[in-house]
């Protein structure tokens, strides 16, 4: 919140120092839009459509979402600059959003995936305004009610894992995945953007060939387990988490 | 947007005077037993006239259920200290629940919710029952929209909660307010805790000592002046429990099985008992108590064979029974309005 604060005081400051020009130094800054998508095999992904992932597995997705917070680009001298406090995305649909930004060079982009502690254990989504995602209107569904917290990340569909071949996998897929030792932080790789009154677009890929695929001896084979509600299957809501921030990337 | 409020507030007030006339709002002052805490309420819910009024109309309205054949009271029946007397509750289209519908009596107290302890207050167990579709709906936005198309519930939230309309805000405030009014402290063991000695007999004395000694132990767990110490346990009900309980929040084996300690208010009249409604009677709990429970990694040590006595099991449900409120149970201010 209180980086959120000090985006606010700089906007504020933005625009007053704007208003003053005559005794300030002149203070530019750009467009920036973030979007958030999925991809496999380069290209967008399609919800409801069967893919066969590392495994050899046939899957389809039907509900594909999750929580990014506290997007940041972090700037050249180390500080970071918030952009967007919560997000819920959802890859059915396009997400992005379009803040200004001052002028300068930037060389990283940081965000979480999930809720952050503070505002994930004991929190009352009826204290939000419906406009946020963390509201009960904009949560979608996204939220535990009976223990209290926001479910991370969705992963609903069907796999064949049997090789069955059949039209339409039948095995229930319901990765729901969201406690507090599930939130990860991603960074991206270090990049160069150099903003000057630019307008300009980052996209945060997330490569769904990476998601149902072996990682540092994590395992999200759907043969063996396809179901998690995090609670009752803890280790794959985490090993999913995993996989998730390993499959992100970030073009500029 | 702050004169958008002011001027509905104000037509508001000008159509009030007209519809209805009493639509003023004042606080009020909830008797609390001299031997119970006292209650501290949420910064934004303290107790007013209106909202009490509020949260008692969403309590008994069938709206707030998917198919509007449900409402609160359906499955927390006030003769029954808020219970259904079923042993798991049926919800939307006779679906069936997995869990007893525990009592809603002095409720306001509770530390956690739920019987795993996942919910820290009343106004967020509220989004429970509105989002599960053994319940009442799967989703409370269409609900609320419902809702909206009430005029005098409108009027209501404005002037209770200063909102112009209904939202998952108001809903959720307005019935945790009107459940902090479900107190109960005025049995007869009550009474003679407060120096009447006419309001318990010899068997139901010999009960008393019976709970409160250490041969037993209940009240180590069933203690303090709401009969539950609020922490949970494992009493040995299963070899393999269907409900992880605890479990279910944590995800650790040590929690399998545990519960949150039930008071034991009113408890003659919230049959079946346990977490899944399996025991019918308090005969049936008591033999269970006194033959020790199952061999359950988990159990608590306390859960042992007792060696009572039939004549000291009759003792112990005696005392038991000296625990109810008939003045909690019949007061028509927690009956829906009108009735
Ligand atoms: C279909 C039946 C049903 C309906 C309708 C229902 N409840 Fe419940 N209620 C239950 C059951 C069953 C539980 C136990 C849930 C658990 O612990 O998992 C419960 C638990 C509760 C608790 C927690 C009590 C405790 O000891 O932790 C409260 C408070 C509560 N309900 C209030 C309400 C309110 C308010 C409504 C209306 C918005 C409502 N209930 C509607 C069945 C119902
Ligand atoms: C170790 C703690 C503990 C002790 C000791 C204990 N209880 Fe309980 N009691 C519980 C818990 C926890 C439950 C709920 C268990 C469940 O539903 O799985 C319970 C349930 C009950 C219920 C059913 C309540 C309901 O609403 O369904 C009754 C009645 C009861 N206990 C009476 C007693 C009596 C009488 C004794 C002494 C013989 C006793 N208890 C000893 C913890 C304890």
């Amino acid at each position: 919140m209180n980086r959120f604060f000090s985006l606010l005081a700089f906007v504020a400051l933005v625009s007053g120092l704007q208003s003053c020009k005559e005794y300030k130094p002149e203070l530019t800054t750009s467009t920036i839009t973030i979007k958030f998508d999925a991809l496999r095999d380069g290209s967008r992904f399609q919800m409801g459509r069967i893919f066969t992932d590392a495994y050899g597995n046939r899957v389809r997705a039907d509900l594909f979402r999750n929580y990014i917070s506290m997007v940041s680009l972090v700037s050249d001298d180390g500080s970071e600059l918030l952009l967007k406090d919560f997000l819920l995305v959802d890859y059915s649909i396009d997400n992005e959003f379009t803040v200004e930004v001052p002028d300068g060079r930037y060389s990283a982009l940081k965000l979480g995936v999930g809720i952050p502690a503070e505002f994930n254990t004991d929190q009352d989504p009826a204290n939000y305004p419906n406009s946020s995602p963390l509201s009960v209107a904009g949560s979608q569904g996204m939220f535990w009610q009976w223990s209290t917290g926001y479910i991370f990340a969705k992963f609903e569909g069907k796999a064949d894992t049997l090789g069955v071949g059949s039209a339409q996998p039948t095995l229930n897929i319901a990765i729901h995945a969201g406690n507090d030792a599930s939130f990860r932080a991603y960074e991206s790789p270090g990049f160069t953007l150099d903003l000057r009154k630019s307008t300009r677009t980052i996209a945060v890929h997330l490569d769904v060939d990476k998601l149902f695929a072996p990682l540092e001896g994590n395992e999200v084979n759907l043969t063996n387990n396809a179901v998690t509600h995090s609670q009752n299957n803890s280790q794959l809501a985490r090993d999913y988490m995993d996989n998730l921030v390993a499959a992100l990337w970030v073009e500029l | 947007m702050r004169w958008g409020y002011f001027i509905l507030l104000l037509s508001f007030f000008s159509c009030a005077e007209t519809n209805s006339p009493n639509l003023h709002d004042s606080e009020v002052k909830v008797r609390i037993p001299s031997a119970f805490p006292e209650l501290v309420y949420p910064a934004d819910n303290s107790p007013t006239k209106l909202r009490v009024e509020l949260g008692r109309r969403l309590f008994y309205d069938n709206r707030l259920s998917q198919d509007e054949s449900l409402n609160c009271g359906s499955c927390h029946v006030l003769s029954a200290a808020f219970t259904d007397g079923r042993a798991t509750s049926q919800g939307l289209h006779g679906s069936v629940g997995k869990r007893n519908a525990p009592t809603l009596a002095n409720v306001a107290w509770l530390k956690r919710l739920m019987m795993e302890g996942g919910v820290p207050t009343l106004e967020t167990q509220i989004l429970v029952p509105l989002h599960d579709s053994t319940e009442m709906a799967p989703s409370m936005m269409p609900i609320v929209d419902r809702l909206n198309e009430d005029e005098y519930l409108r009027a209501l939230s404005l002037v209770a909660y200063g909102r112009d309309s209904i939202d998952p805000f108001v809903v959720t405030r307005a019935l945790a307010c009107f459940q902090r009014t479900f107190i109960s402290g005025d049995s007869r063991y009550d009474r003679s805790l407060q120096g009447r000695n006419d309001q318990m007999n010899e068997r139901e004395l010999r009960g008393r000592d019976l709970f409160f000694s250490p041969r037993t132990q209940c009240s180590e767990c069933h203690s303090g002046v709401f009969f539950t110490d609020m922490n949970f346990y494992n009493i040995g009900l299963f070899d393999e429990y269907a409900d992880r309980g605890k479990a279910r929040a944590t995800d650790r084996d040590e929690d399998v099985g545990r519960f949150k300690t039930p008071t034991l208010r009113n408890i003659q009249l919230t049959a079946p008992y346990m977490h899944d409604g399996h025991m019918k009677s308090l005969e049936e709990v008591v033999r269970f108590y006194n033959a020790g429970g199952t061999a359950h990694r988990n159990k608590d040590g306390r859960i042992r064979p007792l060696g009572l006595t039939d004549e000291e099991q009759a003792d112990l449900i005696a005392f038991l029974t000296t625990l109810t409120d008939w003045n909690f149970v019949q007061n028509e201010e927690l009956l829906p309005l009108g009735k």
